[in-house]
């Protein structure tokens, strides 16, 4: 361990607002969006599109939308089109059309008045600006919902049907429309709604392998060689997949990890980092549950916690902690339970969100139940347990 | 206007000092930053708009003014440029 070496290489690439060069399992939806928005390269001013792009948290809407933003600007400049991507995030503005169309003005005339206008006076200034540069623009509204929620659908019908009020004159304004789902467009008339549903892109959920991908991309970007093992990529893949795929929380989670090791001046993201950082992201175990407890539970709790601390790994064959817990039984003067008790503990407490199991094909035969403590540090958990078991007594 | 009554004027020296530095601005933003009231402001402007050393473009209700392309705008850059910059 070198000391006060971080483990970090570069932590912007792990920041909320870091663009990656590439997105991996997001090929074909890049390629679906480049296809929408051609024209734009081949035939400026000719035609105008509306997309909308769904997916739930995480799922890589907002940068799908700016990754393909930043290329599509740098493809424009090289062909001398005059061409803007603005990004507006519109729960930022919350939901107000005139600042959000305020912002796109502002990627021409930064010194265009803030207050004072309505949203149709903003929006012909947008166009007038537009036309005077001969410029074309995408604003993509991100979190769109808020700007339904806010301003329902005489907004969208004024963006929408913004071309028909501009007859025979250039098309210069498209829009992506960056929402989770379409539940909000549900509040919106049926002309509105009509308007507004033409090429939608929905992002499926990551499944835990893609995650797995994603993250080490970023680990690769982010952390010095060697810092973040496969096991603790897999630790996080694993948790960012529980919460809904969300890649987001993943990367976020990696780079709080890297804190804590920082912290311990460690030189390597331990599986303990990983659970410490996520205990300061979700509630660990609370205390009512640890009441809820029995002896004997809580002893196998123990024996997790303790064979955790112990060993740097991310998973435990139950076998493993059984062992542990029967040196603990002795310590505390109890009988041991049998495996198939252990087994049971081990699924009332996988319920509980405490730990996690899985099956897994042993090597030689048979299967065996692994044991993950995914979202507890281990030293936190032991200290509880062991107050717990000292000020409750040893009853049942 | 003569070149001397153009240049007499200490807000209006102002103005195109302010406009050279920030690009595009409306009346108020104007008003507001030289600590001047809006109505005579606008009739400094409408002065070096006359003057041809200005433009106005109007966007509804907004009138933004901006330097021009003119030979007289070139100058007054010039100007400045010989002036602000060590």
């Amino acid at each position: 361990m070198v000391p006060n070496q971080s483990v970090f290489k570069d932590e912007s690439k792990l920041d909320i607002n870091y663009i990656p060069q590439k997105l991996p399992h997001r090929e074909k939806e890049q390629r679906l969006l480049s296809e929408f928005f051609s024209f734009i390269l081949r035939c400026p001013e000719r035609m105008a599109q509306r997309v909308i792009l769904t997916g739930d948290v995480g799922t890589g809407k907002t940068a799908l939308a700016q990754h393909f933003g930043a290329n599509i600007t740098s493809e424009a400049n090289k062909r001398r089109i005059k061409f803007r991507y603005v990004h507006v995030n519109c729960r930022e503005f919350r939901g107000s059309l005139q600042t959000i169309l305020h912002r796109a003005v502002m990627a021409f005339r930064p010194n265009y008045p803030a207050r004072g206008y309505g949203a149709e006076e903003v929006l012909a200034a947008l166009m007038q600006v537009l036309d005077e540069e001969e410029a074309t623009m995408i604003l993509a509204l991100d979190e769109f919902d808020s700007l339904i929620e806010k301003e329902g659908s005489d907004a969208v019908y004024k963006l929408t049907r913004l071309q028909e009020m501009r007859q025979g004159k250039p098309q210069r304004l498209s829009f992506i429309f960056i929402m989770r789902n379409l539940d909000a467009t549900a509040q919106l008339d049926e002309s509105a709604r009509s308007t507004l549903q033409r090429s939608i892109i929905s992002l499926t959920r990551y499944g835990k392998p893609q995650l797995i991908d994603i993250l080490s991309d970023r680990v690769a970007l982010a952390f010095e060689l060697g810092a973040v093992s496969e096991d603790v990529v897999d630790l996080v893949a694993e948790l960012a997949y529980s919460e809904t795929g969300n890649a987001r929380f993943g990367i976020e989670l990696l780079w709080r990890a890297g804190k804590y090791a920082d912290a311990e001046n460690a030189g390597v993201v331990e599986p303990e980092c990983v659970r410490l950082a996520i205990s300061s992201i979700v509630p660990s175990l609370r205390r009512s549950e640890l009441a809820s407890l029995g002896l004997h539970e809580r002893l196998f709790l123990l024996a997790v916690a303790r064979y955790f601390k112990e060993n740097e790994e991310v998973y435990a064959a139950l076998t493993e902690i059984e062992k542990t817990y029967a040196v603990l039984c002795e310590e505390y003067g109890e009988t041991a339970n049998s495996h198939t008790q252990l087994w049971n503990y081990a699924q009332y407490l996988t319920k509980l969100g405490v730990l996690r199991t899985e099956v897994a094909s042993a090597e030689t035969r048979g299967r065996t139940t692994r044991v993950s403590l995914p979202t507890i540090p281990a030293v936190e958990l032991e200290r509880q347990l062991s107050d717990s078991l000292t000020q409750n007594g040893r009853r049942d | 206007m003569e070149l001397e009554e153009v240049f007499s004027s200490k807000p209006r020296m102002k103005i195109l000092k302010l406009i050279y530095q920030l690009g595009q601005l409306n009346v108020s933003d104007v008003a507001r930053r030289i600590k001047m009231n809006y109505t005579a402001t606008s009739e400094h402007l409408k002065i070096l708009t006359s003057e041809g050393i200005l433009e106005e473009r109007v966007y509804g209700r907004v009138h933004m003014y901006r330097l021009s392309e003119t030979p007289k705008a070139k100058a007054v850059v010039a100007l400045i440029e010989a002036w602000e910059k060590p």
